[in-house]
This record gives C-alpha cells, structure tokens and sequence, in this order.
C-alpha cells in the first residue's frame, strides 16, 4: 500500500506512540485487503463501551490516549452503559461508574465528539453523498452506505479510532465503486407490506441477514413511501444475522434508482430469495427467547430512539399506567431527551411511569446492572437488542410492535400476537 | 498437506482445529471469559475455541467484536490461529491488534480438507496452512 510521506512519518512514530500504532493498524489492515493507497476520511464513528470493551479495552483505550494522541477528524461516540444524570436514581454501582469515568477521560483526551448516540446521523454527522468515512457500529454504517450514499466498510471500532487519529484509511471493499454492485436479488413483492409495521421490517431482516451472509442483497418492491423507522428496522438487523455492509433499497438507496443501476449495468433475469410470510412468522418467534410471560421490564431503544419514535410510545401511554411490576425504559441521545422535555413528552411518560434514560442505548450498556439488579424477562421492539441482551447478557426477550410492548408493560405480562 | 493462503498478520501457530462453516460474532457471540461459542443454535454452540486454530467463513454481526476478542485474548481464551475464507473487517482487525496469526482465502476449500480435531499449522509470515493431521 502506497503511503504519503506523512503517514510513513507517522509509522516511524514522528507523531507520537499513538499515532504510530494507529498507522501499523492501518498498514496492516489495508496489507490485508491489499489496498493501493489510503483515502482521506470526512467523518469517523466509533462504538463500544465497558460492557464490550471490559477492563482490558479500558486499557488499551488509555494507552493509545497517552502522550497526545489525538482524532484529526470529526469523530462521533455511540452510547455508554449509564446516564450519568441519573447514575444515583439508578444505583449504578460505582465499579461501573469509575469505569465509565475513565473511558470518558481517555475518549475526552483522544479529542472524540462526545455524543453517546447510535442515532449520530440525526444529532450531528452527516455525511454527503460518495464521502469516505469509516463508521463502527454496524448498523448505522449499513445505514450511510444505504440511504446517504457515503462509502464505509464494515471497520471494527480498532480500524476507525486509528483512521480518526491518521486521517485516512485503506481504500478498499465499499470505498471502491466497483465493488458496491449488487451480488443477489430479494423479492419481497410477495409481503403486504403497505401494512407492514418497522417491527415486521425487522422480523424481515432478520429472515434475510441469514441467507445473504456477507453479500450485497438488492430488495425489489420495497414501497417507495416506506417510512424511515421501516428502513432502520431493516438495514439495523440484517447486520446482526448478517454481515453486509451495503444494502439496495431499489427506489430508495441514493445509487440504485432501478436494479439496473444495483448492479451497476445488466440486472439478472432470476430472483434469488423471495420472501413469504411464513418466513419473517418464523424469524419472529426466533428472535423471541423468553417462554414466561411475566415482564421484569420493557426497553426501547436499539437504535435510540428518534423523538418520532417518543412521540409514538407517548401516545399509546397517554392516561395509563406502567404495571407496578414491571419498568419501562426509553432509551436515547441527549439532545431528544432535551427535545422530550420541551415538548412535554417527558411529563406524559413520567406519568405513566416510563423512564427516559440519554446516553445510552438498549442493545448492551444497561443490561449489565439491570440484571444484577434482578431484570430477568424483558418486552423489545428490537431484534438487534433482543440478540445482543439475550446472548451478551442470558437475558430472556420477547420481541414485538412497539404497541405490543407498551400493552404488555400496561398488563405486567407479554400480550404479543401469536404468531 | 499445504494449502497457501494470504496472511492477514504474522506468526507461526500450531494447535488442534476446530471448524464451523457458519460465520461467528465475537460480541454475543463468543464468552471472552471461556472463549465458548454461546450463540443459540451456532454450530459451535458450547464448545470452546480457545487455544485452537478456528477455521470459520467469516466474522459477522457486531463491529465492537474485536474489543471481545481483545479481551478474550487477553484473558487467555482467544484462538490459537484463525483461517477465514474471506476476513471480515472485525475479524482481520481482532487478529491485527492480539498479533494471533491468521490467514484468510485459501487456494483450497478449508471445510474439505480441514476437520474438528486435526493438527493445523499455520504460517503467516509465509502464508501457508499446513493439515499434519
């Protein structure tokens, strides 16, 4: 891989220890996928907090922040574990908080964007079209590649800090045209989807992350109207069965306006998967891993959640009351708890009983000391979280509509729709 | 037998295989704590790849799967080497940062020639897999 004379200074550890690992990351990384050269990167976002990163990335994260060591580019930070603002309320234990104070210190030195949030695209890192970024978190980086047009890999969190910190990063995979064609084409004309809900969107992801692997699918008959939190609830799940990095949403995704321009030039005469509705039936019941009904907790959030999102759950709330034995919890970013606020939502959810917690994300952060805590059975609108609370942390999920979850936090049990 | 593959890092290592043909998420997926498969229904369900040379496709799920293997590493429960058809970005980056030797496309297709139990060598700095059965 060709370097400029800046990055070979930088490997020979003119800018400091940090920057020089970074570089080798790089180096070895762009080795790896034998890339010509490295590309500047306009926009950088980073995952993991203590759940996933434990003592040892703690570490590793303030090593790498010694000595000034700093992000050249604008980086963003996804959720943390606690809402520091409640971290009383919520007896979070202080192993966890001094933790969560040093990955702060380290990111705060590192000169990260403190935002907490997986929604970043909505609170401040946009992206433009055919912009080379490098985005951890899988799946808002499906969702730039998708629906902004902007180019990233699936980079682990590893590869992303040190781009941040060059500058550049490995031009190969998705930064490359050629190699954003489409590979495989899924019919879902079959589904009604007119009255699809974005949880059935992410029974369907789940369904075809399995089958499409690390492939790029082009959906055909997706409904131009489809609205944005469908989109989400596809594109979010199908990188936790799958791992694909581009998806064509054929009519939506910027570079795909047909399935001509999917493929880049011909389109193929034969489908490969269509999708009936027995198949996203099945991948909701799989999804689901509780048996017992009695609800410890209903949690949205993964992603957090959007003020339409809020303004849905608020509604279906308005007048009634969470049962006493069971919590609800509305995960977000700061800025739509602030947003909650001013626009009384927040009062409607206090109310009820509902709790709003900024910061954090419903996917790994709490369930760490909500199941110290004796949370063992929990209502989500996520598949992704579902996944992650369920094999990151034994909990037992059960997945739904949001209406279904808010109606099972009213009754205390899960009152989902057979299916 | 020899089967030359590209090297995604450097190092020789040389240990018992285990092999799945379905992709494998180090968040979620994989106990950094035992370096036991823990996803529901995985063809490595319970069983522990630590210490071995894990032969999979591919990573897949979580981008946050390399803190787990750092960790997993760490703790000593990280695989010996890896051999992927294709390295997935986390994957690649998990063995770029640990420095546990890995391998990625084959000439030959691993899952014929390579089965849970044999001896497997892996040399990075030449790129090459060796089966010694």
């Amino acid at each position: 891989m060709q370097l400029s004379e800046i990055q070979q200074e930088t490997l020979r550890g003119a800018r400091g220890p940090g920057a020089q690992k970074a570089m080798e990351i790089l180096k070895a990384y762009g080795a790896c996928y034998e890339a010509a050269r490295m590309v500047p990167v306009t926009s950088v976002h980073m995952a993991g907090n203590f759940p996933v990163l434990m003592d040892e990335g703690v570490e590793w994260l303030e090593d790498l922040s010694r000595n000034g060591t700093r992000v050249t580019v604008y980086t963003t930070k996804n959720p943390e574990m606690y809402d520091p603002e409640q971290a009383e309320e919520l007896l979070i234990p202080t192993y966890y908080q001094v933790r969560q104070k040093r990955i702060y210190e380290a990111l705060k030195a590192l000169g990260v964007t403190l935002t907490y949030s997986c929604h970043h695209y909505l609170v401040g890192n946009v992206p433009r079209f055919g912009d080379h970024i490098a985005w951890a978190s899988s799946g808002s980086q499906v969702f730039a590649n998708s629906v902004i047009g902007a180019r990233s890999n699936r980079d682990g969190d590893h590869v992303a800090l040190a781009a941040a910190i060059v500058g550049a990063i490995p031009e190969w995979g998705l930064h490359l045209t050629e190699n954003r064609k489409a590979e495989m084409v899924i019919d879902v004309g079959g589904l009604d989807l007119a009255r699809y809900d974005p949880a059935d969107y992410k029974a369907l992801g789940w369904h075809v992350g399995k089958i499409i692997g690390a492939r790029i699918p082009a959906f055909i008959n997706i409904p131009p109207d489809i609205h944005i939190e469908g989109v989400k609830g596809l594109l979010y799940t199908l990188t936790v069965t799958g791992a694909t990095g581009l998806v064509h949403l054929v009519g939506i995704t910027p570079e795909a306006p047909t399935l001509e321009a999917a493929f880049k030039g011909k389109a193929p005469a034969d489908v490969d998967v269509v999708v009936a509705q027995n198949d996203v039936d099945a991948a909701y019941r799989e999804i689901s891993s509780a048996s017992e009904k009695r609800l410890d907790m209903v949690i949205f959030g993964c992603p957090q959640c959007s003020i339409q999102e809020i303004q849905e759950i608020a509604a279906l709330l308005d007048g009634k009351k969470v049962h006493a034995g069971t919590q609800l919890w509305i995960c977000t970013s700061r800025w739509v708890k602030i947003l909650c606020e001013r626009m009384g939502l927040l009062d409607v959810l206090q109310s009820a009983g509902a709790r709003v917690v900024a910061d954090v994300g419903a996917a790994d952060g709490p369930h760490l000391y909500l199941k110290e805590q004796g949370v063992r059975v929990i209502g989500m609108n996520s598949a992704r979280g579902s996944y992650y609370a369920h094999n990151l942390f034994g909990m037992d999920t059960w997945f739904g509509s949001t209406e279904e979850c808010v109606r099972s936090a009213i009754a205390g049990q899960w009152r989902g729709k057979e299916r | 037998m020899i089967i030359k593959a590209k090297p995604v890092t450097r190092g020789v290592a040389q240990g018992e295989a285990i092999v799945s043909r379905m992709a494998i998420s180090f968040t979620g997926g994989m106990d950094p704590d035992t370096g036991i498969i823990r996803e529901p229904g995985h063809e490595l369900e319970g069983k522990s790849v630590a210490g071995k040379i894990l032969v999979f496709p591919a990573g897949k799920g979580s981008t946050t799967g390399s803190w787990q293997f750092y960790a997993a590493f760490k703790r000593g429960n990280a695989p010996l080497g890896i051999i992927n058809v294709k390295a997935e970005g986390v994957v690649a980056v998990s063995a770029i940062i640990t420095g546990v030797p890995m391998v990625h496309e084959p000439e030959r297709d691993p899952f014929q020639y390579i089965e849970t139990g044999d001896l497997v060598k892996i040399d990075a700095d030449e790129g090459l897999i060796e089966i010694v059965k």
